[in-house]
């Protein structure tokens, strides 16, 4: 028997389920489950049916909040009754997660885990069988990973680490100025690294989305928008298109790193001055 | 009174209607759900609401995004060049192009009971969503749009990754759904057409027979159609106004409701297909959903001109500067005109309002004006009630941001 | 005589160097003059730098770390920016009386003969232990609210400068008060031009 699937909507853009579609391989992925609900693709049920439907797996999409009506049902009534007999619970998106951008409206609005940071009623209940898969949206290939996987390894949010022990500065095509400290000096430009003035979270974002490529060709970083932190419980931060700094200094440390640590090489290296890192990247010589 | 939960429509409304011997004789539409974007940015930097705004609804995103853009370049009166223009078209009518294409099968064929090739249709949404994040670095959620520009620098290289993409979408789009041509119609036209007439839906849906249009681009000119005379439309004279037992305001030009989308647009462009059909069945459902379908032809075309003469040595940026003031502006998005107004006060937005497509096409009637919506719904067979209300592609999470 | 490691000899030879350099001038001493100076001969010295421009690189190095070394001191203690301005200048001033020939090394001969340092001392690579915790000292004093965001650069000019200028008078024997009559009001203009005013 095919394992069942329910993917239900709380508070929410629907972002995560059209991010799904994207999944190159979705109709092999819709085969190999029985899609009772999902908003955007073929499933069996409408929304009334799922009174008395039960699931192996339960996606939850956007943040729960009390007293949301889902249809006839309440929302965080009909989560819990399908949560409580589901063998996985997926929490995609970071709205599902932490409560994401709909929290910034609602502090009532919560992810199923957490709220924000903090640990929610439901932590005790759910955590054991839930795997949080934040981002805004998630990506497709990381929401099937949460589908197929077994016994993943997660972090303190939920995470799996396969996904999310990286942070979206690695892979980028902007290392080498990172590197060297040579930054992006406006927006528009294949040169430059976006951290010390665009606002860049990527060293400090956990994500593979310079692993797992977007659309699979591109993230934003690669086309020089910085990251904005989507898959972390504070997103989104305060003015996202700037760097915070205190007297030049970036505010926020790439993931790990202290601070004398960081200004030491970085002092260091924007000593050398490499003139191929300073030119455009296709300039005639 | 029966009420209809309408779902899958980018979230959930309720149709309230009343039937008498099997036809409609009085409707309501309400959403429930409210979401508090527009409280969201107030205090925020304006650039944040290039972030912010895309989360209004994940499948038009982008037309948010390029909205907010719009609006803020407005306020520092800044124009930005052809290539600019050019790419913020291209991401922009890649995703018109994969919402019509998952509407008109995930929606339309699947409500009609009609079967499709799921795995043409998908690889089709694929595509041109790739085709986008060549540019945008993602779909959907991109904030690669900003004001001055776009944050990508495309060399030759995407210009010919995007070019095979959108050659491919055509191909399989034609295979799909064959040739525009009303006495010819073919493949899954026809099906559509056959299934419709069967039914007998052909002359259902019929509304109020006007258009508006308030974004221009190199696809449409801001106009609106009353009485079949075709005059420009001035975003001063929209309203909104609050309606009962519903998070979405309605809205009216001049105090009359307006139909906003693909039908309005084709009929604005004053496109022959869409013409030959609305002079046999008016704006009923067939016109306007083969109007959308027709829409992506055109869209792709465009996409496809675009990329031939765009020219990737002008810069992709220009730093700007947002002044202090108040301003509105308009964007075509899959669904119709999206409105974006902004204040901004020392350098904070004060005050941000959304003005979205749905809301046109689905306002209930105010101070005996008939609306949109209900004009379509009154008279119609009761069991058309929910084709005809999809026909207008719902979108309730933009509607109730 | 006690064995010495060579890491202290290394250290000998650094003080003698210093103590020759801001007596006679950096370029009137040679290598054979510290030589005669520490009893060694000029080949054994050799040993331990290869030049009289790497010797002069160490050095520079050599007075960053020992100057960020205490400034880190001052940086780990839980004081406010007012407090932390205080201690540096007194550092500062007590280094300046105590070993003249550091500070002056610094002033006269590593900032006045950038040529001498260009191959592997460039920009910050030899000031780097220094200027990194006046860095931490600024970041941390924004951070908490009690100093002015700015550039770095106008903040660290003002603070250096300032204490550059007055050693400078000490050393031409122009202050006729002791250098450290002055740290209180100095540290107080100082901190007076970084502070946030609301
Ligand atoms: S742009 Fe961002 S992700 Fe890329 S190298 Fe710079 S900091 Fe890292
Ligand atoms: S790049 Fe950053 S902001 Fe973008 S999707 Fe990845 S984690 Fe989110």
């Amino acid at each position: 028997m095919r394992p069942k699937v329910i993917w239900l909507q709380g508070v929410t853009c629907n972002g995560n389920s059209h991010s799904f579609v994207n999944l190159p391989d979705i109709e092999d992925c819709l085969r190999r489950y029985d899609w009772l609900y999902h908003p955007v693709l073929p499933s069996s049920c409408t929304l009334d049916e799922l009174s008395d439907k039960e699931c192996d797996i339960l996606v939850l999409e956007g943040g729960l909040k009390p007293g949301w009506r889902k249809g006839e049902f309440d929302l965080e009534k009909l989560f819990l009754r399908l949560a409580k007999r589901a063998k996985k619970v997926v929490a995609v998106g970071s709205c599902a997660v932490y409560g994401g951008v709909f929290r910034e409206y609602d502090e009532n609005i919560t992810g199923v885990l957490f709220s924000g940071a903090q640990k929610t009623k439901h932590y005790k209940s759910l955590a054991q069988k839930t795997v949080n898969i934040p981002g805004c949206p998630a990506h497709p290939e990381w929401i099937a990973f949460a589908l197929d996987a077994e016994r993943v390894k997660l972090d303190t949010y939920n995470r799996p680490k396969e996904l999310y022990a990286y942070t979206v500065h690695s892979g980028c095509m902007r290392n080498e100025y990172f590197e060297w400290k040579v930054d992006a000096e406006q927006f528009g430009t294949k040169e430059g690294c976006l951290y010390y003035r665009q606002g860049c979270q990527g060293p400090f974002t956990h994500g593979s989305c310079n692993k797992i490529l977007w659309n699979e060709t591109a993230s934003k970083t690669r086309v020089g928008t910085p990251c904005f932190g989507c898959t972390e419980p504070d997103f989104p931060k305060r003015d996202l298109f700037a760097t915070k700094t205190y007297m030049g200094i970036p505010a926020t440390m790439p993931l790990g790193v202290p601070k004398r640590a960081y200004l030491t090489i970085t002092g260091i290296a924007k000593s050398f001055h490499i003139p191929r890192l300073h030119k455009r990247l296709f300039d005639e010589d | 009174m029966k009420i209809e939960l309408i779902e899958k429509i980018e979230g959930e409304a309720f149709l309230d209607v009343s039937c008498r011997q099997g036809k409609v004789r009085d409707a309501y539409v309400r959403f429930p759900h409210y979401r508090g974007i527009e409280k969201i940015l107030v205090g925020r930097d304006p650039l944040d609401a290039l972030v912010i705004n895309p989360r209004v609804c994940g499948i038009c995103g982008h037309a948010h995004l390029q909205a907010t853009v719009r609006t803020l370049e407005k306020l520092a009166g800044f124009e930005p060049n052809e290539k600019v223009k050019k790419i913020r078209e291209i991401t922009r009518f890649c995703e018109m192009v994969q919402n019509h294409i998952k509407w008109f099968y995930l929606v339309v064929f699947d409500r009609l009971g009609l079967t499709y090739d799921f795995r043409t249709v998908h690889v089709m949404i694929q595509k041109i969503n790739m085709l986008a994040a060549i540019f945008s670095g993602q779909w959907p959620h991109s904030s690669y749009a900003l004001p001055g520009g776009v944050t990508c620098d495309p060399s030759q290289l995407e210009i010919l990754q995007a070019k095979r993409l959108v050659q491919s979408v055509r191909e399989h789009f034609v295979l799909l759904v064959g040739a525009f041509d009303i006495k010819n119609l073919s493949k899954d036209l026809k099906r559509l057409y056959d299934r419709l007439e069967e039914r007998d839906l052909l002359y259902t849906g019929k509304s109020l027979d006007r258009f508006i249009t308030f974004g221009s681009d190199s696809y449409v000119q801001s106009s609106k159609i009353l009485h079949g005379k075709v005059r420009p439309a001035k975003l001063h004279n929209i309203r909104e106004f609050g309606q009962e037992k519903s998070h979405a305001k309605g809205v009216t030009y001049k105090g009359k409701f307006y139909e906003t989308g693909p039908l309005a647009r084709t009929m604005l462009r004053g496109d022959l297909f869409v013409k030959q059909l609305h002079r046999r069945y008016k704006d009923s459902i067939t016109t306007r959903i083969f109007a959308r379908i027709y829409e992506v032809g055109t869209l792709l075309k465009k996409i496809d001109e675009h990329l031939r003469t765009i020219d990737i040595s002008e810069p992709s940026y220009t730093p700007l500067e947002i002044p202090d003031g108040e301003t509105m502006s308009a964007i075509e998005a899959a669904r119709g005109s999206l409105i974006h107004k902004v204040c901004i006060e020392k350098g904070k937005i004060a005050e941000y309002v959304i003005i979205t497509p749905t809301q046109w096409n689905l306002s209930n009637a105010k101070n005996g004006e008939s609306s949109i919506i209900k004009k379509a719904l009154i008279g119609a067979q009761c069991e058309a009630t929910d084709i005809i209300f999809r026909s207008f592609d719902i979108c309730s999470v933009c509607t109730t941001h | 005589m006690a064995r010495i490691s060579k890491e202290e000899r290394k250290r000998q030879i650094m003080d003698t160097a210093l103590r020759l350099f801001s007596k006679e001038g950096f370029f009137e001493v040679t290598i054979a003059d510290i030589a005669k100076e520490m009893k060694m001969s000029a080949g054994n010295i050799y040993n331990y730098f290869s030049s009289k421009d790497a010797l002069a690189k160490e050095l520079i190095l050599y007075i960053s770390k020992y100057l960020g070394n205490q400034i880190r001191q001052i940086n780990m203690q839980p004081l406010s920016a007012k407090e932390k301005i205080k201690q540096i200048v007194e550092l500062y001033f007590k280094t300046a009386k105590e070993r003249p020939e550091l500070i002056e090394y610094f002033l006269r001969i590593y900032l006045s003969n950038r040529e001498v340092f260009k191959d592997g001392c460039e920009g910050m690579i030899c000031v780097s232990p220094f200027v990194t915790e006046i860095m931490i000292f600024f970041e941390e004093g924004v951070r908490s609210g009690e100093l002015r965001d700015q550039d770095f650069f106008s903040a660290f000019g003002l603070f250096m400068g300032y204490l550059g200028g007055m050693v400078f008078l000490m050393g031409e024997g122009m202050l006729p008060n002791d250098i450290e009559f002055y740290t209180d009001e100095i540290a107080e203009n100082i901190y007076r031009a970084l502070k946030n005013e609301t």
